[in-house]
């Protein structure tokens, strides 16, 4: 217990010095706000460790041409995957007009397509090239899923993309 | 007459039980919890602004390293059928011997011709770095026949497939590890990442807003 009884000194003789005695009593109060402060702290971190996970569909590989989908040249945006978390857009089909950005600024990107184009007529292509992280993959997905892209599709760049990706990067000197 | 008098109780009180319960209680809750069992493969995986908790029951992870390699784990349930059926499938003899084993290794990290001896290691000094991985590349896919095995052996029953790989992981690994999902015509899938925040304003964003507003749950992400 933390109380100790103390035994008061008996009278002694004139002139003899009372030590004086200290409560030993401690409060403990602050000690009880310590314990349970530990404990809420332990259970919050105990119960938030849990992985989420995120949906991805692919489709089903065709072999047949008239299966493929057909994307209108006005409303498709491509978005290239490049090295060192680049990426390069083109719209339409000429990827010669590509243009080099970031993942910060993708959205401001994909949600001006997204505005000037009919909802029906919308596709955006992703096309990781071979020196993209997963990460960046994952990024782009979840920015499909934050801006509401409802048609969107994973392919591999062409020869003719990637070469220009090289081009490009060889000229902004990313090793 | 003289008034009765009213004992004024002291307004202090004893803190002692209180604090020993405290005490107990946080030591109970330390004790009691469970440690991460330290991970072979250490990965950091990327964050989404997805809301769902990874399947626990009926899964299959495969798990991306950072230097590219590519290990695989799935539910302690299924774990015998699949042995087995993958034993069919390559003409290997598994003994009684070597399916406990593999049911007790915590993941598949090597080709299958090494698989013996890989269950029979202990599962303490197991590293991910000094593993071999599981070979994805076209040539030899053997994530394929997994896979194959894995399906034919719940027969059509269903199963999550997750995968979980690292921020560094390069998107070709990750496209090897499809390919094999694919060949197998198994085209859904889980990608593990962390949580994070939907970011203010954005379209996503508002549309969860709408939907609170309207009485309905907030959508979680297709």
């Amino acid at each position: 217990m933390a109380e100790m009884e103390v035994k008061e000194s008996k009278k002694k003789g004139p002139g003899v010095k009372k030590g004086k005695k200290h409560s030993t009593r401690v409060d403990l109060t602050p000690m009880v706000d310590l314990g349970f402060l530990l404990i809420t702290f332990f259970i919050f971190t105990t119960t938030v460790q849990q992985p989420t996970s995120m949906n991805l569909n692919m489709p089903k590989d065709t072999k047949d041409q008239k299966d493929l989908t057909k994307v209108k040249e006005s409303g498709s945006l491509t978005l290239l995957l490049g090295k060192d978390n680049v990426v390069y857009y083109y719209y339409g089909n000429d990827p010669s007009t590509m243009k080099t950005t970031n993942y910060k600024d993708v959205r401001d990107i994909i949600l001006k397509k997204k505005k000037s184009t009919p909802a029906s007529d919308l596709f955006v292509i992703i096309k990781p090239d071979k020196d993209a992280t997963y990460k960046n993959a994952v990024n782009i997905l979840d920015e499909m899923d934050i801006n509401q892209i409802d048609r969107y599709a994973m392919v591999d760049p062409t020869p003719d993309e990637y070469s220009k990706i090289q081009q490009t990067e060889q000229a902004n000197g990313i090793q | 007459m003289a008034r009765a008098k009213i004992k004024r109780g002291s307004t202090s009180i004893d803190m002692t039980p209180m604090c020993d319960v405290a005490f107990l209680l946080l030591t109970f809750f330390i004790l009691a919890a469970q440690f991460k069992p330290a991970e072979a493969i250490t990965v950091v995986t990327p964050s989404s602004v997805s809301n769902k908790v990874a399947a626990q029951k009926d899964f299959m992870q495969v798990t991306i390293s950072k230097d590219n390699k590519v290990f695989m784990n799935m539910d302690p349930a299924i774990k015998k059928d699949v042995l087995v059926e993958l034993g069919k499938e390559r003409n290997i003899n598994f003994s009684q011997d070597d399916i406990d084993h593999f049911v007790n290794a915590q993941f598949v990290g090597s080709p299958i011709s090494q698989l013996k001896q890989f269950d029979q290691m202990d599962p303490t000094k197991v590293k991910g770095s000094d593993l071999p991985g599981i070979p994805v590349d076209s040539s030899n896919n053997e994530l394929q026949a997994w896979i194959s095995a894995i399906v034919n052996a719940r027969m059509g029953e269903k199963m999550n497939y997750l995968i979980k790989g690292d921020s560094q992981a390069k998107y070709s690994t990750f496209k090897q590890v499809i390919d094999a999902f694919e060949k197998n015509d198994q085209y859904k899938y889980y990608l593990v990442t962390s949580s994070e925040n939907i970011p203010e304003g954005s379209e996503l964003y508002k549309k969860n807003l709408e939907e609170q507003l309207h009485g309905k749950a907030p959508s979680t992400n297709e």
